[in-house]
């Protein structure tokens, strides 16, 4: 999909943008399965969560900054939108890696996959890239935060657990300017909504290439189960709030098999 | 003797097209640099300098110019700062922005407060203000993060003086619009 000469690496046969620059300290991997995984909230769990969600952020940081750099005819006001979110995926960044050191983790403890960089930055328009970045992955951590909160919160740590809230908050806004300017740049041109549909439907394929299956185990044993390679519960509220109709929530609840974390009025 | 509007919208035109030249640079650098501190810093201060280039592009609308007009510099400031651009090493990046170009850059809008009639230009003069308290604290931010990175070492310790004395040898920035690319973005 990529028009540019950018580096690429394969993985088990599948074409991906080459990795972010990372330190020596970390070791990149490639697929899920690489990844030190463990179930539950030990201190060594914590801080593996931790570590790889602060890396995903670097990665959000990483995508929107090459997205301004790669499309700067972009209309401003999206690139004030682009610029915003840069900052913020490294203030969410810095603030992963602090709280991340205070449970006496440190940088490179785990293995990280840059997976959204390499898969995002294959697409050649910015449309497709909000598409994925935005509108998929990041409203994937909107509802896996909507769950996390609770998890991080019953196991005792309050404070992650309103970091992560807070961190939430500013993923809404993402998701949100990314659905209004994939809409407004539709009504322009509706040939743009299929560049958002070839997108979807490459990243759809990378998943199905490299995702793991059920039965699988990752390298530190554990056991990829139904429920773990399953969508997160749908967050249902937040989904609204960041500019999702309900019939577009509502595919997104069949594809999770209608697990949802349900809006206060519905409990 | 007071500036011309069309002077004024130049210049802050001028100002415009670094501020998006350096959110470019610092978005250029971010996915290219591995070290995390410098990363995060890197991508906080892209919306710092989105935050100038947006203020400073309304601005031009009211000096008679189009709204986010833009206005290249001279050749010989827009050569330095490609040079600044293309570095590789982190610590060029880290010394280069923070201790030659972000001072010259100060050096820059202070003398537009000093030449401007700071009633009759008194939202250039507030915008300018705020950019320019924005700067001080781009510049420690930067030194807080040399100090957690003493590691960063340049290979040329003279190279930051170097490209800010090139930078200061450029008197005025500010092209002619014949003469230049002027945009709007």
């Amino acid at each position: 999909m990529t028009a540019t000469a950018a580096p690429v690496k394969t993985v088990q046969g599948v074409t991906l943008r080459l990795d972010p620059a990372r330190e020596p300290c970390f070791t990149v991997v490639h697929t899920d399965a690489e990844m030190a995984d463990w179930p539950g909230m030990s201190d060594q769990s914590r801080r593996e969560r931790l570590h790889r969600h602060m890396n995903n952020e670097a990665a959000a940081l990483e995508i929107a900054a090459q997205c301004l750099v790669d499309f700067p005819e972009t209309p401003w006001d999206l690139r004030m939108q682009l610029a915003r979110q840069s900052a913020d995926e490294a203030r969410h960044t810095s603030i992963l890696l602090q709280r991340l050191c205070e449970l006496g983790g440190r940088k490179g403890e785990f293995p990280v996959a840059n997976f959204e960089w390499c898969v995002t930055l294959m697409v050649d328009n910015l449309p497709g890239r909000l598409a994925l970045e935005n509108r998929t992955f990041e409203a994937g951590l909107i509802d896996i935060l909507g769950s996390l909160r609770t998890t991080w919160r019953a196991a005792g740590d309050a404070t992650t657990a309103d970091l992560l809230d807070g961190i939430l908050a500013d993923e809404i806004t993402h998701v949100r300017f990314a659905n209004r300017w994939i809409k407004r740049l539709t009504e322009d041109d509706p040939r743009i909504l299929l560049r958002v549909a070839q997108a979807v439907h490459y990243l759809r394929a990378v998943n199905e290439a490299l995702g793991p299956q059920p039965g699988d185990t990752n390298i530190v044993g554990t056991t990829f189960t139904q429920e773990r390679t399953q969508a997160p519960a749908v967050y249902v509220e937040a989904r609204l709030e960041a500019g999702f109709t309900q019939d577009e929530v509502l595919e997104v609840l069949r594809q999770a098999g209608f697990r949802s974390i349900l809006p206060e009025e519905l409990k | 003797m007071t500036q011309s509007i069309r002077d004024r919208a130049d210049t802050i035109a001028t100002f415009r097209w670094v501020s998006v030249h350096l959110m470019e640079t610092l978005a250029r650098w971010v996915p290219s640099t591995p070290e995390l501190e410098v990363k995060i810093l890197f991508g906080r201060h892209i919306w710092e300098f989105a935050q100038h280039a947006d203020a400073l592009g309304r601005r031009t609308a009211e000096l008679r110019a189009p709204l986010h007009f833009t206005l290249a510099p001279v050749n010989a400031y827009a050569a330095v700062l490609e040079e600044l651009a293309t570095v590789k090493g982190t610590a060029e990046r880290l010394h280069g922005l923070y201790q030659a170009i972000i001072p010259d850059l100060e050096a820059r809008y202070h003398r537009y407060l000093g030449e401007t009639n700071r009633l009759l230009d008194e939202p250039s003069v507030r915008i300018i203000d705020r950019i320019l308290a924005d700067l001080a604290r781009l510049q420690a931010d930067a030194a807080e993060t040399a100090g957690v990175r003493p590691d960063l070492r340049l290979a040329d310790p003279k190279w930051p003086e170097r490209l800010r004395t090139r930078a200061l040898e450029v008197a005025s920035f500010v092209a002619s619009r014949s003469g230049s690319l002027a945009e709007v973005v």
